[in-house]
């Protein structure tokens, strides 16, 4: 492969945040850690990651949600691959609620915790097809 | 303090040249991104693309006037700050243009500091409007997602350990595994307790909330619960060295309720004024007579509550968001908690805060009367204090 891929993850949850990059980092990504969205975005801008990993319900409930919306705002993050990785719309049954389409304008939705595997799977998938394209 | 001017852009329209061109100099050395006009029309050809944060506009210019320019402006953006430079004749206009939606004037001749200041004012006005507006929308979509939300706070730490289990599973004998595997653990267990707080936490919730309390109604000794409470926390406090201090009345503070609701209570607010203090820092418990009502205020002396997070404190699972380094834990619920506790006794409690200088939190509860002998009030068997 060529050029090592970074990948940032905005979540608030340190114990996810710290599982997760261990996993990604064993299978050769650089990671990047932002605990809100702010710090996110200012990380993004600064390092142009390959793909983030965003979560939805950090400090300030729906802070994610304002979070992608700024990113596709911007000239040059507005590409970047956006994973949402949420336990908001996976609690199933009858509470099970559609992210609403266009306000939510992420590329892959997995609910947490991710099927680590196939999270691994979809980041190559996309980050392939980024190559490609290029 | 940290706001540094960040590039905001800055639109001014006004037919006088020489206007155009110091009030373009001055923003540009207080570091705005800066964009004249010279009449109303092409300013707002522009305004629509360029999407400022504020504009300053010229009430007299031939063609378009000022007033139409800021009406216009509105139907673009009701978030663009607008100011209006005016001579001393248009005085009245001015105050006009202010009725119809512009936020300042700025009378002709000007300073360059008076310029400054006008404009650094308008702009945090909307970063205020702009931060209210957002609140408004995350707490309208909370309200609506409420259940959503309730579970997905149940779920968090849940999802934490199960992605634990899961990575050390894959990692398997993986270099750096064994090395994560010790303390990965020990993270487990401190999530599933958490786990079992919440839950202990929601339960009482909902518990107050069916009425629970009014069966449980006895004369209580508040300053006697307040000692308890301090006693308890002794450990807490002593380790952030924490001063912890009761101003109490001599004789008994009775209200009525039940044992156990207003100890959680008074726990809650002492926990959190020592949770969010300084290390060194102090804690101060008084209770009051007013009228026929007890005050009972925890003071601390630590970071406060920003103004724009008050009205939200007492809602379910709010929490104040904190820079990344020292994070308190914590879930939300012990300010709701409370405020359930003490409505139910029929009484009212409020915040007041300087950010930064801490915060004091006060319960008024009314005061229990008893026509005949005292101490009928349940006493607590263990204190020895007295
Ligand atoms: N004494 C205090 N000083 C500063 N902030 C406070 C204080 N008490 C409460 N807060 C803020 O209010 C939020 C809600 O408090 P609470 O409901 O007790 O939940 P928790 O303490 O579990 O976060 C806290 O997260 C904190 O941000
Ligand atoms: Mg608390």
């Amino acid at each position: 492969m060529n050029k090592t891929k970074t990948i940032l993850i905005v979540d608030d949850d340190g114990d996810f945040v710290e599982s997760l990059s261990v996993y990604l980092e064993s299978h050769g990504f650089r990671v990047l850690v932002a605990d809100d969205g702010d710090e996110g975005l200012k990380l993004a801008r600064m390092e142009d990651p390959d793909l983030v990993i965003m979560d939805i319900v950090m400090n300030e409930r729906t802070e994610g949600f304002f979070t992608i919306r700024e990113m596709r705002r911007d000239s040059r993050l507005r590409d970047v691959p956006i994973f949402v990785l949420s336990s908001l719309y996976s609690d199933g049954g009858s509470f099970r609620i559609q992210p609403e389409a266009g306000w939510l304008a992420h590329d892959e939705f997995m609910p947490k915790p991710p099927d680590v595997a196939e999270l691994i799977r979809k980041i190559d998938e996309h980050l392939g097809t980024r190559e490609a394209s290029k | 303090m940290n706001e540094a001017p960040t590039v905001e852009p800055i639109v001014v329209i006004d037919d006088d040249y020489a206007m155009r061109f110091s009030c373009r100099k001055i923003l540009l050395k207080a570091g705005y991104i800066v964009e004249d006009f010279e009449d109303g029309a092409s300013g707002l050809e522009a305004i629509a693309a360029l999407k400022p944060s504020l504009v300053l506009v010229d009430l007299k210019m031939p063609g378009m006037s000022g007033m139409e320019v800021i009406a216009r402006l509105h139907e673009i953006d009701s978030r663009i700050i607008c100011i209006v430079i005016t001579g001393y004749a248009t005085i009245d206009t001015a105050v006009e243009a202010m009725k119809s939606g512009a936020y300042d004037f700025l009378p002709k001749p000007f300073s360059p500091d008076e310029l400054r200041i006008i404009v650094k004012r308008g702009l945090e006005r909307r970063r205020l409007a702009m931060l209210a507006h957002r609140h408004e929308l995350e707490r309208e979509l909370f309200r609506r997602r409420f259940v959503t939300f309730v579970s997905h706070q149940l779920q968090s730490p849940l999802v934490a350990v199960h992605q634990y289990l899961d990575v050390l599973k894959h990692l398997g004998d993986a270099p750096g595994a064994a090395a994560k595997r010790e303390e990965w653990l020990e993270r487990c267990l401190r999530r599933t307790e958490e786990l079992q707080t919440l839950i202990r936490d929601w339960l009482t919730l909902s518990r107050i909330e069916r009425d629970f309390l009014s069966l449980h109604r006895v004369p209580l000794d508040v300053c006697e619960i307040v000692r308890h409470v301090i006693q308890g926390v002794e450990l807490l406090a002593s380790g952030d060295e924490i001063r912890m201090e009761a101003r109490l009345p001599e004789d008994p503070c009775i209200v009525t309720g039940d044992r156990e609701c207003v100890t959680v209570l008074l726990e809650n607010l002492v926990t959190n004024a020592i949770k969010y203090n300084r290390p060194g820092g102090s804690v101060t418990v008084s209770v009051e007579r007013l009228n026929s009502e007890l005050a009972i205020a925890v003071e601390d002396t630590g970071c406060g509550i920003p103004e724009e997070s008050q009205p939200f404190l007492f809602e379910e699972f709010f929490r104040v968001k904190q820079d990344g380094a020292r994070k308190t834990s914590g879930n939300g619920l012990g300010l709701a908690i409370s405020k359930r506790i003490v409505s139910e006794m029929g009484g009212t409690i409020g915040v007041r805060s300087q950010p930064g200088a801490g915060a004091t939190f006060t319960v008024l509860l009314p005061e229990y009367h008893q026509r005949e002998a005292t101490g009928t009030y349940e006493q607590d068997e263990d204190h020895s204090d007295r």
